[in-house]
């Protein structure tokens, strides 16, 4: 019994050090932001589209790869880094109402394996065609020198960067909340993810709400990709692996639900984080069977509205 | 097995609660065999509740419901039907991508507990039988034709021999006669009420229009805002003042809608 | 002899005779149409029969191939024994597997179900990579091969053949069966046909269990055919194969789905032998699929002969 204890005891013995809490939990919170960015979209698609958007990861990856070439010229310029952030939102915002009208508004009365099979479309298009502009090798983007370095607080060290993410997170995440809490678009969208035909009922032109939701998502998707670049690597494969993340935490915040993205996005990042630490090769099952667990227990989530 | 006297159907203070609606406050019920009972009352009264909560879909918050003398309280719908009650619903359910006949012979191979028989052809099994049953609610031609296809009307017929199928003791009906023209709804309840009669069935049924009511109900229960508020039979429940003051300026024209 | 068993007659000669009339490297492409009409037959039973649209059925046949690969690399049995227990065994460990997963995610419907069915996938998809010792992890598992004389393509053929048509037959009379016929009513009407006495989430489970099996025979057959398993037959991307199969076949006839395995079969080879963006050619037949043809072929078929 007592060498389960020290097994456990040496499993944990980081926990003790406050610069590897401080650290790993810096590095939680900032890829949580990040995570959000994914999430908020996915779920708010999910919500008033009731599509789930496998693609969501694919944009993601255009954003990144968008910012990969608009910083190209001008590495580690502020101006450069702050246009591959418009480029990438306003960029993925117009694909995604391309996608939207073009596409999807012909399978929102399909049945349920039509639009499945629609959105595995996109990602295998958008995943090749990613490949096909930017080659197959992994890219990278240098943080620009503005927000390079570290920084002291509170008596440690932190990489300026994952600061800037939190700050940019904290900044999306606010922003949001105005949107759809203070003004009337955002009053129908939310309706909408609770009631869609009464929103018809009421004269609202839903056909431009889905279009508007759907281009938000995308944008939030790109400005996310936007940001993560100088911190992942940019290649092919990383529609792939963005998007299981981002399920994970819609899931657990609840499909519909912004607040719910933010409050499961930040969770799902930090036990990343520490499960890392703790133990390395079964993180990643936490992170399934924590979704498994709430389908099956409480499958609206945190957040979401019970059916 | 119950004694000569034992009512087919005994319910105990059921009650029900949706959030802070009192959907069905403390409902006692007795059902003789071979009555024809209708459960009668304004929109929200608590009718299809009631039907819900007895045949197991919601679970009562109190109570009892007790079939042929064995506790059934909260069991699922599946379990009731095997023990012999059929139900019909208010807006009709039948299996839309099957053919009438396959309807029936699907609540056949139900009820003779084959659903599970993985190897025989189902096509052939029990199509006598269903067709006969098809005959019986005057379905007789239709065997071939999809369910989601029939007129309204021949879908209330359908979803009675689907419910018949399963040689119920008691067939519970929700509001049998919506969405029907005047003239048909009469002609609707009269058959019920005579295979009712052929296959000596206990019907409990809930019903807006009085006219129906009247031609062949043999006892009321008149619900009110979750509870009982008269019963008994046709003439003494016409008489009764409360009754008359819950449905006084109530046209005699069904509603349609959920109680 | 009559007109209608004339097309089913050539058919089963044709196919009979095939491989003799074939180069090696096509008789290992019929063998994998071979496997892959279980694989998209058995999903059909649960899509177009059942109603029930699983995102993780590949789970399910990547099970099957890796308890082939296990079974005739790692239990030193002799080869000979090893491959008479293969249908069996894989059969059983996938039965197994699909029984917990199905356990949990049948109390569930439609998109709570699916997105269970999506999260076990991706925990057997995480074992299968990380557990090394078992599974090879990344590199999978390879250099399979059936003993003696089966490891020639002709004679492997056959065997594939004396596995996937009794299935395929086992397969038809289970949904022209009373319980078949409960099947379709229980996706016509769920809340109906508890009311006729079926214990639903009883028969949505062993339809899930029984396509679960056939899955993994299907993943065994097509393993030692190629010699090799990867964990990537488990990632999310690969459930949308069987769907595809499906829909391009056409879901509402019980071959459709074989047909449509063909097709999808061959036009993978032939695509990927001329460029590595099979994905994006995937990806826009998809499309084109959905919005043109969303019968199916057997769909143009049965249209055209209504005409």
């Amino acid at each position: 019994m007592s060498s389960v204890l020290e097994l456990l005891a040496q499993q944990f013995a980081w926990a003790q050090d406050p610069v590897v809490v401080a650290r790993q939990t810096l590095a939680g919170v900032s890829n949580g932001m990040l995570l959000f960015l994914i999430s908020a979209g996915l779920s708010l698609i999910f919500g008033v589209l009731r599509i789930i958007n496998f693609a969501h990861g694919a944009l993601f990856m255009l954003g990144a790869f968008i910012a990969v070439s608009l910083t190209g010229r001008v590495p580690e310029s502020a101006a450069g880094f702050l246009a591959a952030l418009i480029g990438a939102t306003a960029g993925l915002a117009v694909i995604g109402i391309a996608i939207e009208t073009g596409l999807l508004r012909r399978i929102y009365r399909a049945p349920h394996e039509f639009q499945l099979l629609v959105t595995f479309a996109l990602v295998f298009i958008l995943g090749d065609a990613a490949k096909l502009i930017w080659g197959r090798e992994d890219h990278s983007v240098a943080v620009p020198a503005l927000l390079g370095g570290s920084t002291q607080a509170l008596g440690l060290t932190f990489p300026t960067y994952r600061l800037f993410l939190i700050a940019a997170g904290i900044s999306v995440a606010f922003g949001l909340w105005i949107v759809l809490h203070r003004t009337r678009w955002g009053i129908f969208v939310r309706a909408a993810t609770m009631d869609r035909a009464m929103l018809s009922a009421l004269g609202v032109n839903t056909r431009r709400l889905f279009t508007a939701v759907f281009a938000l998502g995308a944008g939030l998707a790109g400005l996310g990709g936007a940001l993560a670049a100088p911190v992942v690597a940019v290649g092919p494969g990383l529609h792939v692996q963005v998007i299981i993340d981002a399920f994970v935490v819609v899931v657990i915040g609840g499909m519909g639900s912004v607040m719910g993205a933010l409050v499961a996005s930040l969770l799902v990042g930090i036990v990343n984080a520490f499960g890392v630490l703790a133990f390395p090769g079964l993180a990643v099952v936490l992170t399934f069977a924590c979704m498994a667990i709430v389908l099956i227990v409480r499958p609206w989530g945190l957040f979401g509205i019970p059916e | 097995m119950t004694a000569d006297g034992e009512p087919i159907l005994r319910v105990e203070s059921l009650a029900k609660r949706f959030g802070g609606l009192q959907a069905l406050g403390g409902v006692d019920l007795a059902v003789a065999r071979g009555e024809f009972r209708a459960i009668i009352g304004p929109n929200g009264a608590g009718k299809s509740t009631f039907f819900n909560t007895m045949t197991g879909l919601l679970r009562p918050d109190s109570g009892r419901v007790i079939f042929e003398g064995r506790e059934v309280t909260g069991e699922p719908p599946h379990v009731l039907a095997r023990m012999g009650v059929g139900r019909t619903f208010q807006i009709t359910s039948v299996f839309h991508d099957l053919s009438a006949l396959e309807n029936v012979q699907v609540s056949l191979l139900a009820h003779a507990r084959r659903a599970w028989s993985v190897w025989p052809q189902a096509s052939t099994l029990y199509a006598e039988r269903a067709q006969e049953l098809l005959a019986l609610v005057g379905l007789a031609g239709s065997g071939g034709r999809l369910a989601g296809a029939l007129a309204h009307g021949d879908q209330k017929r359908l979803e009675l021999a689907i419910a018949l199928a399963g040689r119920p003791r008691l067939l519970l009906l929700d509001e049998p006669t919506a969405g029907m023209a005047a003239h048909e709804r009469i002609e609707s309840i009269t058959l019920v009420h005579r295979v009712a009669r052929e296959l000596e069935l206990s019907c409990v049924f809930t019903e807006h229009d009085m006219a129906v009511v009247f031609a062949v109900a043999t006892r009321i229960t008149v619900m009110h805002q979750g509870r009982v508020l008269a019963e008994g039979t046709p003439a003494e429940v016409r008489a009764r003042p409360e009754v008359q003051q819950v449905y006084l300026g109530e046209s005699v024209t069904p509603q349609g809608g959920c109680a | 002899m009559s007109p209608s068993a004339l097309l089913p007659l050539c058919a089963g000669i044709g196919v009979l005779a095939l491989p003799f009339a074939l180069s090696d490297f096509w008789i290992f492409i019929a063998i994998e149409v071979l496997a892959f009409s279980l694989y998209a037959v058995s999903f059909n039973v649960l899509l177009g029969y059942g109603g029930m649209l699983s995102f993780g059925h590949a789970a399910f046949f990547g099970v099957g191939g890796y308890a082939a690969a296990l079974l005739v690399k790692k239990t030193g049995l002799s080869a000979g024994l090893a491959f008479a227990l293969l249908p069996i065994v894989a059969m059983g460990i996938s039965a197994v597997v699909a029984a917990i997963v199905g356990f949990f995610s049948v109390r569930r419907s439609g998109i709570y179900f699916a997105m269970l069915t999506f999260a076990f996938q991706m925990l057997l998809y995480t074992v299968a990579l990380k557990a090394t010792g078992l599974t090879g992890g990344d590199d999978g598992m390879t250099g399979l091969k059936p003993p003696g004389a089966l490891a020639q393509p002709l004679v492997y053929y056959y065997f594939a053949l004396a596995v996937v048509v009794p299935a395929l037959y086992v397969l038809f009379r289970l949904v022209s069966s009373p319980f078949g016929y409960t099947l379709r009513a229980l996706r016509s009407n769920a809340r109906r046909v508890q009311y006729v006495g079926v214990d639903v989430r009883a028969h949505q489970l062993a339809t899930f269990v029984i396509t679960g099996a056939f899955a993994g025979l299907a993943g065994a057959v097509f393993a030692l055919s190629s010699g090799n398993v990867f964990p990537g037959w488990l990632n999310w991307t690969a459930s949308a194969t069987p769907i595809v199969m499906a829909v391009l076949g056409g879901v509402h006839t019980f071959l459709g789905p074989a047909l449509g395995a063909a097709v999808y079969v061959v036009l993978e080879v032939l695509i990927s032998g001329r460029t590595e963006y099979w994905p994006l050619a995937m990806g826009v037949i998809i499309l084109a699929l959905v919005l043109l043809m969303p019968a199916g072929l057997t769909g143009l078929v049965r249209a055209r002969r209504s005409a």
